[in-house]
């Protein structure tokens, strides 16, 4: 309900339009970031695009809604030209990638909320119904599967037309900014809604009352990852259209993709109202001359969907008549600009939008020719691509760039402008010097790309840039954390070291690897890094795992099946693309916390700058910004818009893991169960904290969504598939007694004792006079460094062998055995110890305690002939003969003479060892049979006559031996000497075994805390 | 071979190829499972490894006609195979045999017959054997052997399709034998359980309804599992089950029975003539025979010594060991003999010096207190009558049947 007063604001739908434009370039310029991530150039191109078209196209489509709607087409299909053009060069290919990934990602999710967004990955078929003959052209897989969808939105479209096609493509790029909205769920929503109202008021209705009531309970798990994701994709496979297509159709793609993104956001609650609004819209693009419009919206709402999408939540954030305002004076700003700007930078997107558009327009009827405008973005390609390491500089210039470019160019803008300069300069100063001057020549799209830039910059620079140690390290860093806030802590720490080390030129030279982990900071800091963190993720490997999620999702519509391998193909484009928009997202929230109304524009240009700054931040502000401009927008998105914040945080989360190509297999193993799963989980967790309203709890979802993906990462990937070198913590506490306590997340080297300290530990350890509890503590502590550094050497056999040995004399079985298994593979390994000593252990824990004959039998084959010769390895097969034939008699006096701890072995079995041989006397003599013998032969006496204290230690024994016969229910007489006998008749069939008071299974009651351990049956 | 021509490769290829789908078509088990027979080295498959070397195109060969292409599945990895195991290429082999033996499972499926029965039990064979060679080759290369374990599980899955009702259910317990030997070669028995289990809970087929030659192997295997348990009485029944079943003409099968059942039969009192180990060359048991029949125990150690490595791998060492006791027994009763030849009224009181004596005699170094411990535990299990008394040192025997025979009881525990 909410979309709809929007909508009617916006009646303006070309204000909507354009917003959706704007936002649809922005999904191009993140699509490209993203790529540019993978392909820096691509990156660039999307910054500068997004940026600058998205804040004029939201502060356009809020004021000239109306009026512009059709300048606001053109505009966005200029922005999207550079975007496209930057999808023609190396970056359409890695865009169309990252769309397509994106695309599966979020088409299955969009499918699922929406059957729009199918349409919206259709959104490729958008452009094929649109553009049919341009996607076909462009995309011939895309083309194939999309057609089936393409005609779903036709004849939705058809339907939409008489609306007013253009209006609709308004709309639906409104939809499309939804799509960036995915990122800034509820103001693209928003915007959409009202790009809807205006156009598709009955869409609106209709769909928006059902996403209210149906999509939002499924979206709010599936939409906002399947949103984010879907937007992404979209944009991506757009862009991969586009880039067979004219500018346009990448364009229209874009805004497809942003559309169904958008849709899939407003509809994200319902599923099927966003599906027909889409195909409608989409329809009427396609089937109409304003088709071409459309097909311009659509891309230029898929370019911009992402910076839209900042844009939009801006807006939407600020308030709807800020929006308004700001919309139409950003429009007519634009427009002015648009063809300055052209030439211009700040305006440039602008400009080049309406350039574009106007081309477009003109070229509506003639669409492609239009669309071959796209050579402008050809431009940016070539910075784009030039950029590409430096892309995230070259994004910070760009905004800088933009920001002042803007200023020049749009006097209203200006004052935009100039906030955003002023961020966006520091941010660009520091990072786009080099990159700027390729961009200086794609100075138009700069403009618009300036906000989205800095966004896509700041997320560009986070993944792409990082080198894989240092995202390896990120991932470190971020597996520690316990939770949400430490995981926004630690992301806001790290982005300030990557800050820090981009700044002073270590960020490639340092090794990460090697890198300690930071000390885990407060957890109220930023979460910014967490969008760095999601970014290298992304950036890693998201594709599969969103296409399969999308896959997954979606089953239910036949329609996005077809197109999920072009979005499979396409998603890791898409997620790349999708982390940049988050993160453009969050600028653009961030930006609308800041300057609500006016400071639109400046507020992108500070997210630029802060994103820049601050990379790692933008992504949770991104969320939160977006999330309160739903709320602040719309009472009713808001729920929708966290669900589409979770999920695009999630999908950050699972593309910040994604960069190997192992990851993705896992991925897309996992995705399945991921979507079904934690994914909607998580997101339902977080639909409800966002309903909270707190921007915090964004941050902390997205961090958790972070962790719990890297937590999945670890659990699905395959032992071998995990970077253990990578991942390895280099200890540097230098406290050497530590507590055991048992790790629940990744370990933070400041509390890893290295090698040098662990060996003083051990030390500690086997001097200590503390009782085993400590010692055994600490030994585990020991052991859990030694484990988290992959230690495997002497050392490690050491602990391990003075453990088992610390546990042997005590009689704590369970310990002594992880011990042993460690043992046996360390000596396996061929590293050396008392191996000898250990294989009696074993031979003797095998024979006493698993009485598996078949153990017993291997454990004896294994044993070599030198082995055999060992003292201790001989005592222990004599045990087993003992202890096979019954023979207590030999059994104690093996007892008594063990062997290094075979005694302590032993004593586990003295008990049962004992009371069978009693149960046996009893059995076999008669009449009597005198203690003091069976103290003797059972081992209660030491039977060493060696000094004149031994009559005493006899009476001791035998008051021991009395007690144990008594305590099991033997009969005892004594006889005229006065000697104590047992009366074996009797006894043997009073003979029980007691229920032990004290005992403890580790044998020493002195540490028995009651519940140490089971009580062992006897 | 080396001349072989373009086209006679050409000829085998299709030959084969005709073979198959006229196998299929006319559902031939007999002529179909030559097929598959890699390792039987027939001059059929061995001509056509070399044809498959000459003439590289055999897949589009297959492809070509509906016909083969329906099988391609099966045949191409099966060409591979066939290809690979004429080069010794043993662990390509292995793998693209999988991968035709998954192919062909699919197919198997889908047959209502069970008409390829036969060519299923050759591929199930082949897997094994393969997989044993490809492990082999595995190791000499330093990596691990885990081909075999793969080997299992694909069994399991033509178990699992054979498990069912209907006609296909006969083929189960070959099957069952097969992953027996997989998995007493890898020492993993204890996932025979749920086969075991499987076959022996299925009221709807009896096992006599199994082929014999498949009850035979079972009814071996499952008698080692009991001789593992030590469950003597069961190991009994099932390994003399085997070899009353057994085909005569098979003697190392008999020898592979008797290997498991002589021990189980020592253990319950029951010794095997010496015409028999010397027929099937089991005379690591003619030394344990002795010293059971004459009470020496020296022998029974020297025996166990001998033969350690040998009884270890088998499995039987801990059950022969088992056996000093009886050997104790024999040892007293002939005490007993000689002093009721000496003096009737009091030969059923053993001296423990005596036998402590007796025992120093055979080399064994006992004290008194073990040997008395000895007494007590003959006395506790019942394989002698009467009690000790320890004032006087001296086991006092039942008047009446002291040494009590084990008739094919175990001796209780």
């Amino acid at each position: 309900m909410n979309f709809s007063p929007f909508g009617v604001r916006e009646m303006a739908n070309e204000g909507s339009h354009t917003e959706t434009l704007t936002h649809v370039e922005p999904h191009l310029f993140e699509n490209r970031h993203v790529d540019a991530s993978q392909q820096q150039q691509s990156s660039a191109y999307a910054p500068t695009t997004t940026g600058s078209e998205a804040v004029s196209w939201t502060v356009h489509s809020s004021t000239g809604n109306g009026v512009y709607s059709n300048p606001v087409y053109q505009y966005d299909q200029h922005p999207q030209p550079p975007g496209r053009s930057l999808q023609d060069g190396q970056n359409v290919s890695s865009v169309a990638g990252n769309s397509s990934n994106l695309g599966t990602a979020n088409v299955p999710q969009d499918y699922n909320a929406y059957a729009s967004y199918p349409s919206s990955s259709n959104p490729y078929g958008y452009g094929s119904v649109g553009y049919s003959s341009y996607y076909n052209n462009y995309q011939q897989q895309p083309n194939h599967t999309y057609s089936q969808p393409v005609g779903a939105y036709q004849n939705t479209g058809a339907p939409y037309q008489p609306i007013s096609s253009f209006q609709n493509t308004g709309s639906y790029a409104g939809s499309a900014s939804y799509s960036s909205t995915y990122y800034n769920p509820a103001d693209y929503q928003t915007t959409g809604g009202y790009q809807n109202n205006s156009g598709y008021a009955t869409w609106n209705n209709g769909s928006y009352s059902s996403y209210s009531s149906h999509p939002y309970s499924t979206y709010a798990p599936d939409s906002s990852g399947s949103y984010s994701s879907g937007a992404a994709a979209t944009s991506v496979q757009y862009q991969e259209q586009y880039k067979q297509w004219a500018d346009y159709y990448n364009q229209t793609e874009v805004s497809c993709a942003p559309g169904t993104e958008n849709l899939s956001v407003t509809s994200s609650s319902t599923l099927g109202c966003p599906i027909p609004a889409v195909t409608s819209g989409y329809a009427n693009p396609s089937s109409q001359p304003p088709q071409a419009y459309t097909a311009y919206w659509r891309q230029e709402s898929s370019s911009t969907a992402v910076p839209s999408f900042q844009p939009a939540a801006v807006n939407s954030g600020d308030h709807d008549g800020y929006w308004k305002h700001g919309a139409q004076s950003s429009q007519i700003q634009q427009t002015n600009p648009i063809q300055p700007n052209y030439q211009q930078s700040p305006l440039d997107l602008k400009s080049s939008y309406d350039k574009f558009q106007d081309q477009q327009k003109t070229v509506s009827s003639q669409g492609t020719n239009l669309y071959l405008p796209p050579p402008p973005p050809p431009p940016p390609h070539p910075p784009q691509q030039v950029n590409p390491t430096p892309i995230q500089s070259a994004s910070t210039l760009d905004t800088k760039r933009v920001s002042p470019l803007q200023i020049p160019t749009n006097p209203r803008i200006a004052s935009n402008v100039t906030f955003g300069q002023p961020k966006t300069d520091k941010d660009s100063s520091t990072t786009s010097s080099a990159p700027k001057p390729a961009y200086i020549a794609v100075s138009l799209p700069k403009p618009t790309e300036k906000v989205s830039s800095d966004d896509a910059a700041n997320s560009i620079l986070k993944p792409g840039m990082f080198p894989k140690s240092l995202r390896g390290y990120v991932v470190r860093a971020l597996a520690r954390c316990k939770d949400d806030k430490q995981m926004a802590a630690c992301q806001a720490v790290m982005k300030e070291m990557i800050t820090k080390a981009t700044a002073d030129g270590t960020l490639n030279t340092r090794n990460w690897d090697m890198e300690p982990l930071f000390p885990m900071p407060d957890e109220d800091v930023v979460n910014k890094d967490g969008s760095l963190s999601s970014t290298y993720d992304s950036l890693t490997t998201k594709h599969k795992k969103s296409p399969r999620r999308s896959k997954s999702r979606w089953e239910p519509l036949p329609e996005e099946r077809p197109f999920d391998p072009v979005l499979i193909s396409n998603n890791a484009i898409k997620y790349s693309g999708w982390v940049h928009n988050e993160k453009d997202r969050k600028v653009a929230v961030e930006n609308k916390e800041s300057k609500e109304d006016g400071l639109r524009n400046t507020k992108f240009s500070p997210l630029l700058q802060r994103t820049s700054s601050k990379a790692p931040q933008r992504p949770f502000k991104k969320q939160r910004l977006t999330y309160a401009v739903i709320t602040s927008e719309n009472g009713d998105a808001s729920s929708d818009s966290d669900k589409e914040q979770s999920l695009t945080a999630y999908y950050s989360a699972a593309m910040a893991f994604s960069d190997s190509p192992e990851e993705r297999k896992r991925r897309e193993n996992r995705s399945k169960r991921f979507d079904l799963g934690q994914g909607h989980r998580a997101e339902s967790n977080h639909f409800r904290k966002k309903n909270a309203g707190a921007g915090n709890l964004y941050n902390r979802r997205a961090s958790a969504l972070v962790l719990s993906k890297s937590f999945e990462d670890g659990v699905s990937k395959a032992v071998e598939d995990i970077d253990w070198d990578a991942l390895t913590v280099k200890g540097t506490c230098q406290e050497i007694e530590k507590r055991y306590l048992r790790l629940t997340s990744a370990p933070d080297p400041a509390t890893v004792r290295p090698e040098e300290v662990l060996e003083k530990a051990l030390l500690m350890v086997q001097n200590s006079q503390k009782n085993y509890l400590y010692k055994c503590d600490q030994l585990k502590s020991i052991r859990q460094d030694i484990t988290v550094q992959r230690i495997r050497n002497q050392l490690t056999v050491k602990v391990y062998e003075t453990h088992a040995r610390f546990a042997l004399e005590s009689g704590d079985l369970p310990e002594y055995n992880q011990c042993q298994s460690q043992l046996t593979t360390l000596y396996a390994e061929g590293i050396g110890g008392s191996y000898m000593e250990f294989s009696a252990y074993n031979l003797l824990c095998v024979i006493l305690h698993s009485n598996n004959n078949r153990d017993l039998l291997s454990s004896m084959a294994r044993l070599s002939q030198e082995a055999k010769k060992d003292e201790a390895v001989k005592h222990a097969l004599a045990v087993r003969a003992a202890v096979t034939s019954g023979n207590y008699v030999a059994f104690f006096k093996l007892y008594k003479a063990g062997p290094n701890l075979n005694t302590c072995l032993m004593d586990l079995y003295v008990e049962k060892m004992r009371y069978k041989a009693v149960s046996c006397m009893c059995r076999s003599y008669r009449p009597t049979v005198p203690v003091s013998y069976i103290s003797q032969v059972l081992g209660f006496s030491t039977g060493t006559p060696t000094n004149g204290s031994r009559e005493e230690k006899d009476m001791d024994a035998l008051e021991e031996c009395l007690e144990w016969l008594k305590a099991h229910g033997a009969s005892l007489i004594t006889d005229n000497n006065g000697d104590m006998l047992l009366d074996t008749k009797v006894s043997s069939t009073s003979l029980f075994v007691p229920e032990p008071e004290d005992a403890v299974a580790h044998g020493d009651a002195n540490l028995a805390v009651n519940d140490f351990l089971a009580r062992a049956p006897l | 071979m080396a001349y072989m021509s373009m086209g006679e490769a050409h000829r085998r290829i299709t030959d084969y190829l005709n073979r198959f789908c006229d196998a299929v078509s006319s559902q031939d088990g007999a002529s179909f499972k030559s097929l598959f027979a890699l390792s039987s080295n027939s001059h059929s498959l061995l001509s056509l490894a070399d044809a498959l070397n000459l003439f590289q195109d055999a897949n589009r060969l297959i492809k070509q006609s509906d016909n083969y292409s329906h099988f391609a599945d099966i045949l191409l990895p099966l060409f591979r195979s066939i290809q690979n195991y004429r080069q010794s290429n043993l662990l390509e082999a292995y793998n693209a045999f999988e991968k035709t033996a998954n192919a062909f499972i699919q197919e198997f499926r889908n047959w209502e017959s069970a008409w390829a029965l036969e060519a299923l039990y050759v591929i199930v064979y082949e897997i094994r054997v393969l997989a044993e060679k490809a492990d082999k080759e595995l190791a000499s290369n330093g990596k691990s052997p885990e081909k075999l374990k793969g080997a299992g599980s694909v069994l399991m899955k033509v178990f699992g399709t054979l498990a069912g009702k209907g006609s296909k259910r006969v083929g189960a317990l070959y099957v069952t034998c097969q992953l027996f030997k997989i998995y007493f070669k890898l020492g993993t028995v204890h996932l025979c359980r749920s086969v075991i289990r499987s076959i022996e809970t299925a009221r709807i087929f009896d096992f006599e309804e199994f082929p014999k030659r498949d009850k035979v192997t079972y009814m071996y295997y499952t008698g080692r599992l009991e001789v593992f348990n030590e469950n003597f009485p069961a190991a009994d029944y099932k390994l003399s089950y085997a070899l009353t079943h057994c085909n005569p003409q098979s003697e190392a099968n008999i020898r592979m029975i008797l290997k498991h059942l002589i021990p189980v039969k020592l253990s319950i009192g029951i010794l095997p003539k010496h015409s028999l180990l010397e027929k099937y060359n089991l005379l690591e048991y003619s030394k344990i025979v002795q010293a059971l029949r004459r009470g020496d125990l020296r022998l029974l150690r020297s025996a166990l010594n001998d033969y350690e490595d040998r009884f270890l791998r088998s499995g039987v060492y801990l059950v022969l060991e088992k056996l000093e006791l009886q050997v104790y027994q024999r040892l007293i009763k002939k005490i007993y003999i000689i002093q009721k030849q000496k003096d009737p009224s009091k030969a059923h009181q053993v001296k423990l010096e005596v036998i402590v004596k007796a025992l120093k005699w055979l080399e064994i170094d006992m004290d008194v207190d073990e040997v008395e411990c000895i007494m007590a535990i003959l006395i506790y299990k019942n394989l002698v009558k009467g009690y000790f008394a320890h004032k006087s040192k001296v086991a006092v025997l039942s008047k009446q049947d002291p040494f009590p025979k084990l008739n094919g009881k175990p001796v209780n525990s």
